[in-house]
């Protein structure tokens, strides 16, 4: 693969993978974000088919096609039958902060991403390294919808981009994690998502709703 | 030997499927009882191995026993054994559902295994699998409250573990720009590879970050009363006796790893904030508990915060206390809980305020509670003692003075305020003796097995004392993290 | 190169006073085809001015100079931003050169202009869509400096008719994602500057929900002409540049006849394939609640945020 081209991809997908980031803290409406965590798989796995073409490491493909299948068909899949379940209009009605001040905290955090991949920059000059901020923001963006959402599905789907950073600067900066640590931490993603998803279904049978701040009995 | 490598874990996963299978149903009341006894067995069998000079290894290499790995074994099965032998209801009590021996079972080998691995991200996945496995059991009544700790107790660890995650990462492209990819300690010790200082200074902070938060490290603490408090006793037991000490098994590893190439500054730093604002943290809020479980909880936070002010100062005394205590404070918070679960099944709750002479109404009952928490607030004969000394004064020799003075103040702060709970609970009068409870005859009954907690409590006390090839695993196990340095 | 730029700017002052109300009429037009009405024709804003201008000026009883002079300030600065930005040529004077930070600013006089004239008369309606407006302006200038600058970072500098030649020179850039995502950003930015759907409705005669049209209600003859020509020429203004950003073809980097009339054609073509896009658009959009407005503006604010570190990346690598 030409060195312009690898260029060019690996920065389509990085932009992709940030776009969908964006508009998942942007959008209220819980069954959009689903859609819009696969669009990021989907993203996430062709940026490791295009590091994986380039490398020419099968090892890669292979984790590509796994990623695909967790992050763009199982994982989706999953929240969008326990939305189905949940209701037809799922909104998170109410954040800890309006969407106009998420909105503007990601730009913030977009620059606090930046300057705390500075030390990741000594790895090297290739465009793949030079990405490596978008992972961080990711995850940063990730821990803003953790930190200010209500709803327990938020804060999954939070939790989701979150994993999808690490994953971007695991596969940016590594070529990814050997294949054990990759299916091992998969099955742990998908067995937590399963986890979080019952607990949901269980709370919003006792408590009537999944909005987090009801749950306030234990406290000091 | 190298089967007692693989034994632990195989014979945990064997179990998890086994009970699941109805047929199995008898003997689904000991599952976690068997299953803590072969680790036992296995760990002591490893420490002989290890202390002859072996290094069994098993899977390839993927499995790989040092003597850290054959003590941290040893206490997992040891702390298990106590919990699940200690935590069997009697039976004419209600039957289990048929997810929680597997669950226990799943748990107990996901521990073992993180303490075999050779490598940090298998470490990492089996960290990660305790979490999954105690997920249900922490909400396994499935009332609001439970359902409530089981909630942050889930996101807050794993929010934590993929932190860690991140580390990890970061460390594996640090070996990768090396020369040598690699996530193995065995490897990473005998070639030393060059890694990059501000590269591993992120990855060490973001890992030991990740991993304080399951050790319920301040300030990542706050799903730790929740869950403990929440869980069956047992689970309790487990999860406060060996778990954290687990997620401290990591940090210790991780330190271990970045030590030599990035010095013991910024870890030292983390590690002392962490371990002060712990004891601060259990200072400020034992006194103000009004249940048993929770006070308990608390005080899990304080001997982690004491084990990371230990890790801070490194050296062979501090890290060989530290092991000493993860073992002391393992068997007897294992005991306590369960006790604590004793109590709630026989008063009906383990409110601080409602429960009132205890060991005049129910010293079957009362005094094992008494004698755990005689050990756990550090006193002599009991080797907690022993170990705190021991950190303290390892803590001076390696240049944290005013810290270790800071801590013993906390520390101090914290005894009198679980020795005021533990007096109201035992000694304290209800406010109208008459009515018909002067009749009452005193319940002598254990209500579950003694002879677990007599052999815990027991080794407890004992082990101060012991000299030998007891101290010797110890030294060795310190020697491993490199603190002959 | 100074008196070409003079007679390149001459010229694109003459074209778009001629264009613009051309340009609203044919969006009139084809909202009201798509929407199944006959129309008033793309000729009717040319007869609404003529109408106007020849109408006395009524001054509305406790209003000051401002409103006198607001008129006169927006349609000297509309004339100033069509003067400056490339829309036919890229020739620019020396010591004034066409910098985004210049144009940008002389936009916010106009906007501020308008507003102080709704205040002026101290009526109700007024001072709402005044506050209304700038609110909005507040939130749309940093995104409209944001997103053009993002587009100046592979350039090197800020001035806009070097963006252009640039884009001109290389036109795989225009494709790139950076590009792309900083021009979505300033659509939006664009749309909310000229009080379009769905930000505004410019055909609204509900006075609560008005914003630009409630700055002109106590305005009539002379001034309401300067007004509503001031505001086309806006339009006409932003839509050139964005088209031009969009598509640089036929621009006219040096002086001459042939390339002048090729840049008019051009031009003509661009905002007319632009304003007709979203004129069709306007048609299927809602007003958006005025308390949705900022999340609106926040996004696209965060979108051109990213192009720009998304283009710092670009020229790291």
């Amino acid at each position: 693969m030409s060195d312009s081209l690898y260029a060019q991809l690996v920065g389509l997908s990085g932009g992709v993978l940030l776009l969908s980031a964006v508009l998942i803290v942007w959008r209220r409406s819980i069954s959009a974000e689903v859609r819009l965590l696969a669009v990021q798989g989907g993203a996430l796995a062709g940026l490791v088919t295009v590091l994986g073409v380039n490398e020419g490491s099968t090892e890669l493909l292979v984790v590509a096609g796994l990623v695909l299948t967790l992050k763009v068909v199982v994982l989706p899949g999953l929240l969008f039958r326990a939305v189905a379940r949940h209701g037809a209009s799922l909104r998170e009605e109410t954040p800890l902060i309006n969407t106009t001040t998420s909105l503007i905290a990601l730009s913030l955090l977009t620059m606090l991403a930046f300057l705390v991949s500075r030390p990741l920059l000594v790895l090297g000059d290739d465009p793949a390294i030079a990405a490596v901020p978008i992972g961080i923001a990711l995850v940063l963006y990730g821990f803003l919808v953790l930190a200010t959402r209500r709803h327990a599905f938020s804060q999954l789907i939070g939790f989701l981009v979150l994993d999808n950073g690490i994953g971007t600067v695991a596969f940016l900066t590594a070529g990814g994690i050997p294949l054990v640590v990759e299916l091992g931490a998969s099955l742990d993603l998908l067995l937590v998502v399963l986890i979080l998803q019952v607990l949901t279904a269980r709370i919003r049978s006792e408590f009537g709703d999944a909005d987090l701040d009801d749950l306030t009995e234990l406290r000091d | 030997m190298d089967l007692f490598a693989v034994l632990p874990i195989a014979f945990c996963l064997m179990l998890a499927v086994g009970t699941s299978a109805p047929p199995l149903g008898g003997l689904r009341r000991y599952a976690g009882v068997v299953a803590s006894a072969v680790i036992l067995v296995s760990g002591l069998a490893l420490v002989v191995a290890v202390l002859d000079g072996q290094t069994p290894t098993a899977v390839g290499g993927q499995l790989r026993v040092d003597a850290l790995s054959a003590f941290m074994l040893t206490v997992v099965g040891s702390v298990g054994l106590t919990a699940t032998w200690g935590g069997l209801e009697p039976r004419t009590g209600p039957r289990a559902t048929a997810s929680y021996p597997a669950l226990v079972a799943l748990f107990l080998g996901a521990m073992s295994l993180a303490v075999l691995a050779d490598n940090i991200g298998v470490l990492w996945v089996a960290i990660e699998a305790t979490t999954i496995a105690t997920a249900f059991l922490v909400g396994y009544h499935r009332s609001r409250r439970s359902l409530e700790a089981a909630w942050k107790y889930v996101v807050l660890a794993s929010v934590g573990v993929a932190i860690a995650l991140l580390g990890i990462v970061l460390l594996y492209a640090a070996t990768r720009s090396g020369g040598s990819p690699t996530l193995s300690w065995s490897q990473l010790d005998a070639n030393r590879p060059p890694l990059d200082p501000s590269l591993v200074r992120v990855a060490a902070a973001l890992a030991i970050l990740g991993f304080a938060t399951k050790a319920g490290l301040a300030p990542m603490h706050s799903w730790l009363p929740d869950a403990h408090s929440q869980a069956p006793a047992p689970v309790s037991g487990l999860m406060s006796g060996v778990l954290l000490s687990v997620a401290f098994y990591a940090i210790l590893r991780v330190q271990a790893i970045a030590g030599p190439v990035i010095g013991p500054g910024l870890m030292r730093g983390m590690l002392v904030t962490a371990g002060l604002l712990s004891l601060a943290v259990a200072a400020a809020l034992t006194i103000r508990q009004r249940d048993l479980k929770r006070m308990l909880a608390y005080s899990s936070i304080e001997h982690m915060g004491l084990l990371a002010l230990a890790a801070a100062a490194g050296g062979v005394l501090a890290l060989s206390a530290a092991l000493l205590h993860v073992l002391g404070h393992g068997l007897a918070k294992s005991s306590t809980f369960v006790v604590s679960g004793r109590i709630l099944a026989t008063e009906g709750t383990t409110s601080t305020t409602q429960i009132r002479g205890l060991l005049t109404r129910r010293p079957g009952v009362a005094a094992p509670f008494l004698v755990g928490m005689v050990a756990l607030l550090g006193l002599p004969p009991f080797s907690l003692f022993f170990s705190e000394v021991a950190i303290v004064i390892a803590g001076v020799e390696r240049g944290l003075t005013w810290v270790m003075a800071v801590a013993v103040v906390l520390m101090l702060v914290i005894f009198a305020g679980l020795a005021r709970h533990t007096f109201a609970v035992m000694f304290g009068q209800r406010t109208a003796p008459g009515r018909g409870e002067a009749a009452e005859p005193a319940d002598r009954g254990a209500h579950g097995p003694w002879i677990p907690l007599a052999v815990a409590l027991g080794v407890t006390a004992l082990i101060g004392f012991a000299a030998g090839p007891f101290s010797t695993i110890l030294t060795d196990a310190a020697a491993v993290l490199g603190a002959n340095q | 190169m100074n008196a070409e730029a003079a007679v390149l700017a001459l010229a694109q002052v003459v074209a778009m006073v001629a264009l613009s109300p051309l340009l609203v009429g044919m969006m009139r037009q084809v909202r009201a085809r798509l929407e199944g009405r006959a129309g008033a024709g793309a000729l009717q804003p040319w007869r609404d001015l003529r109408k106007l201008l020849a109408k006395e000026t009524l001054q509305a009883a406790g209003t000051s100079w401002v409103s006198v002079a607001g008129p006169t300030v927006l349609i000297v600065s509309s004339l100033l931003v069509c003067a400056m930005t490339p829309l036919l040529g890229t020739v620019t004077f020396t010591s004034v050169p066409d910098d985004l930070f210049v144009v940008v600013s002389v936009l916010l006089i106009g906007t501020v202009a308008v507003a102080l004239v709704g205040l002026d008369a101290g009526t109700a309606f007024g001072g709402m869509g005044s506050s209304r407006h700038m609110t909005i302006a507040a939130l749309v200038e940093p995104t409209v400096l944001v997103s053009v600058y993002a587009l100046s970072i592979p350039v090197g500098s800020s001035v806009l008719s070097q963006i252009v030649e640039a884009r001109l020179d290389d036109p795989a850039s225009v494709a790139s994602p950076v590009s792309l995502l900083a021009l979505l950003a300033l659509a939006v930015a664009v749309v909310a500057e000229t009080g379009r759907l769905p930000v505004d409705n410019p055909s609204t005669h509900l006075e609560l929900t008005m914003v630009h049209e409630a700055m002109v209600l106590e305005s009539s003859g002379r001034d309401l002409a300067w007004l509503e020509l001031g505001s086309w020429l806006r339009l006409g203004a932003l839509l050139g540049l964005l088209s031009t950003l969009l598509m640089p073809w036929g621009i006219a980097t040096e002086l001459s006849a042939g390339g002048l009339l090729l840049a008019s054609g051009a031009l003509v073509a661009k905002i007319a394939i632009t304003g007709a896009l979203l004129a069709g658009v306007e048609v299927f959009l809602a007003k958006l609640r005025l308390f949705r407005i900022p999340e609106l503006l926040a996004g696209s604010f965060v979108l051109a945020f990213l192009a720009v570190t998304a283009s710092y990346l670009v020229v790291q690598a």
